[in-house]
């Protein structure tokens, strides 16, 4: 693990969970697997925090356990799965934009609270919704079961490992720990419940309050007389789904940017149709004939066979090579490159950088090294028509950038430097891998300027909130409006502008996490791809 | 060894390697040496691309300042635990600051969990362990029960320890209603400075005053 990715983890688990899991967490990411009282005594925090901590991580699958020989119990953190916790809000916009608000919080409750059953996220989700509806209405578990099981069976979310239910009564001493394990084929499989009921709105004057003071309410809250019908099969959000999803709308926009909307929507249907054979990493899809993705193509758009033919014909030979031909029976079997649909993205990610950072003539001579591989000084001079003093000046800046690099190759075995030949290249896996750093550095810039600007107002803030909460306890006991005035004007002018800034300033911040985010994303998935491939 | 300390004196400004076929001529100028390192912030010579704005956007910037605040509230953002201060204050006692005796404030499911990461509740007293697991049988909060009402009344003779009635009210949880109704009652009764056994509640006045009849009665 790199610093900037244990600097970033730490940021990204002191945010959401604190600073003891933060310490926790970064100690099992920097040293890797280890037993309790070893945690315990190299971070110097009691054992109770440290038992807190490994409870929460491992509720929220930061942290897996393993059980070695003499029966010690060694944890390790996976430090990808929290680099995760930035990708959530993409996760729950796209659950929201497939299935709707059901879909949107169901995914979010899973992403909270790392793994529920089913029952309970039904019932959570049902009171949360009739909460937002109108008076009168509620919101059925049946409804929300439903968008449930839409979700697993198209594998948004799937079952933890269990605990597999032993034959024989009694099996000796218990393992220090459960051996957790799943098999493929159970993985989507829902449960059968009736879960019957309609979701709760929580209102002062509700039934259930009367009668009970609120302290034991919240402690016997969890505590159910009736037993769970799905008691202990857990679900989880699958993250690897979403990430083919983002990969399909990624290959998508491209080539509706490179083309048209037609090309675009045919390379969806083709993606669609492998979406449940195709496993994740491989390489291009199954293929699938014309026929085949003829009669698939969404009922709205009425082309003839021809004409999708010609389409199909010029996705092929698109240089950028997204769509391949495999054969040609049942009228031409057409497969998608996955991986060179990843290496394009991950290379034209690149470009823009290079033409963000150090201009369009530099980009120009990046391009033109990209497509000639090897280019030595004089080549690149003249192919590219820059005078040579700026052409030297540009190359040496993306070399001591780390875009392109140079190769040597000597004429005589001494290798000397007179009589060798040193050509410009870049070497795509190398430069994504650098640029990927750079990322994790600047959301950690970023999230460390945005924590620095809320601390400096902190004072104002809170002034603000208060003076909020004022105004709203005046407003529900019907107060009048000089006197809301009055208590709006307690914050200035210049303190108003302030926090205009600072609201400003803070927004712009997280929309650019989430900008770099997505880069991240489509870097990791084609170092992944490559890595896969070796 | 020697060759080198008098190679750096004769040929220098030589180089290994031709300097044309880097690109510098003979007597251009070569960008000056750097004499300290880049700056921190070096100027941007091309001011970035404005971030995407739109529906999309704005929501997914909404929601991600929603979840960082709702994270928060969650029992899984452990808090640091107060540290104590200087002196033990009377609001100490009302301000829950933290789960009772690191606990914690929600329930996973212990079956997946290895069974070291159990927090166990200690009792104030160091003689027995009391462990809240609910496999106990029934008959050991029978002895409990009695215990502790020898321990109250143990308790209006010595001073009150704030953890030991943080550990009575735990102790609550396990029993029924009514009866957690009633320690209620007998708790907050404790809970004031003066001892109970000194209160009179005038059950016996009328029967001293058959002693002295000379003096009035008020």
């Amino acid at each position: 693990m790199t610093q900037a990715e244990i600097k970033l983890c730490s940021l990204l688990l002191q945010e959401h969970f604190g600073e003891i899991v933060e310490k926790i967490g970064v100690h099992l990411i920097r040293t890797g697997s280890q037993p309790l009282r070893v945690i315990a005594h190299d971070t110097g925090t009691s054992l109770d925090q440290v038992k807190k901590a490994l409870c929460v991580l491992i509720q929220h699958n930061l942290v897996i356990y393993q059980v070695h020989k003499r029966g010690v119990v060694e944890y390790e953190a996976q430090c990808s799965r929290v680099l995760r916790m930035l990708r959530y809000p993409r996760y729950i916009y796209t659950a929201k934009t497939l299935y709707s608000d059901t879909g949107e919080l169901i995914v979010e409750e899973l992403l909270l609270n790392g793994k529920m059953t089913m029952s309970a996220v039904v019932k959570k989700v049902a009171d949360r919704l009739t909460e937002t509806m109108e008076d009168g209405k509620t919101m059925d578990y049946a409804e929300v079961s439903n968008t449930f099981m839409r979700l697993a069976d198209t594998h948004f979310v799937q079952r933890c490992p269990w605990v597999p239910a032993t034959e024989n009564s009694d099996p000796g001493p218990l393992p220090p720990a459960p051996i957790l394990v799943i098999s493929e084929k159970d993985m989507y499989l829902v449960p059968k419940l009736s879960l019957i009921g309609k979701g709760k709105r929580r209102r002062s004057s509700d039934e259930d309050a009367t009668g009970e003071p609120k302290a034991k309410r919240t402690k016997h809250s969890t505590d159910n007389k009736e037993p769970i019908p799905d008691d202990g099969i857990y679900w989880q959000a699958n993250l690897d789904r979403f990430h083919q999803h983002f990969r399909d709308q990624a290959i998508v926009s491209a080539v509706a940017n490179r083309m048209d909307q037609t090309s675009s929507e045919i390379v969806r249907t083709m993606l669609r149709m492998s979406e449940i054979t195709t496993p994740s990493a491989a390489p291009f899809t199954q293929p699938l004939s014309s026929n085949e993705i003829f009669r698939s193509l969404p009922v709205g758009y009425n082309i003839s066979k021809q004409v999708l033919d010609q389409y199909l014909t010029l996705l092929a030979d698109d240089p950028l090579e997204f769509v391949g031909k495999s054969g040609d029976s049942g009228g031409g079997m057409y497969v998608i490159n996955l991986h060179k649909a990843l290496g394009s993205l991950a290379t034209a990610t690149l470009e823009s950088v290079v033409q963000e950072r150090f201009g369009s003539r530099c980009a120009r001579i990046f391009r033109l090294v990209l497509q000639k591989k090897h280019l030595e000084q004089k080549q690149v001079e003249d192919l590219a028509m820059i005078p040579a003093k700026e052409a030297k000046d540009m190359l040496y800046k993306m070399l001591s950038g780390n875009f392109i690099s140079l190769q040597e190759i000597p004429k005589t075995p001494d290798h000397a430097p007179s009589r060798t030949f040193y050509l410009y290249t870049v070497n795509i896996l190398s430069a994504a891998r650098m640029l990927l750093h750079r990322c994790y550095k600047s959301i950690a810039n970023l999230i460390e300027r945005r924590q620095f600007e809320t601390k400096e107002n902190k004072r104002l803030l809170e002034k603000s909130q208060r003076v909020e909460a004022i105004i709203a306890s005046m407003q529900a006991t019907g107060a009048e409006e000089a006197q809301l005035q009055e208590i709006e004007e307690m914050i200035t002018a210049p303190e108003r502008q302030q926090l205009e800034t600072l609201k400003r300033n803070v927004n712009k911040l997280d929309a650019s996490e989430i900008q770099v985010d997505e880069t991240i994303f489509l870097l990791e998935s084609y170092i992944e791809s490559t890595m896969k491939r070796q | 060894m020697a060759s080198r300390g008098g190679g750096r004196g004769r040929g220098r400004g030589q180089l290994t390697f031709n300097m044309e076929a880097v690109g510098i001529g003979k007597g251009d100028a070569l960008p000056p040496s750097t004499l300290q390192p880049s700056p921190l912030f070096p100027p941007l010579e091309f001011r970035p691309v404005p971030l995407p704005a739109g529906e999309e956007g704005e929501y997914v910037l909404a929601l991600k300042q929603e979840l960082r605040g709702a994270m928060r509230q969650l029992p899984y953002f452990i808090r640091p635990a107060v540290p104590k201060r200087d002196v033990e204050r009377y609001s100490d006692k009302y301000q829950m600051s933290g789960p009772i005796d690191n606990a914690i404030d929600w329930n996973p499911d212990w079956r997946r969990l290895p069974r070291e990461l159990k927090i166990r509740v200690r009792k104030l007293q160091k003689e027995r362990t009391t462990i809240l697991i609910p496999k106990r049988p029934p008959k050991n909060t029978e002895d409990k029960e009695e215990t502790i009402q020898k321990l109250e009344t143990l308790e209006k003779k010595e001073e009150e320890v704030t953890s030991e009635e943080d550990e009575e009210k735990e102790e609550e949880e396990e029993k029924e209603e009514e009866e957690e109704e009633e320690y209620d009652e007998e708790e907050h009764e404790e809970e004031t400075d003066y001892i109970m056994s000194y209160f009179d509640n005038g059950e016996d006045f009328g029967g001293d005053s058959d002693d002295n009849m000379d003096e009035a009665i008020y």
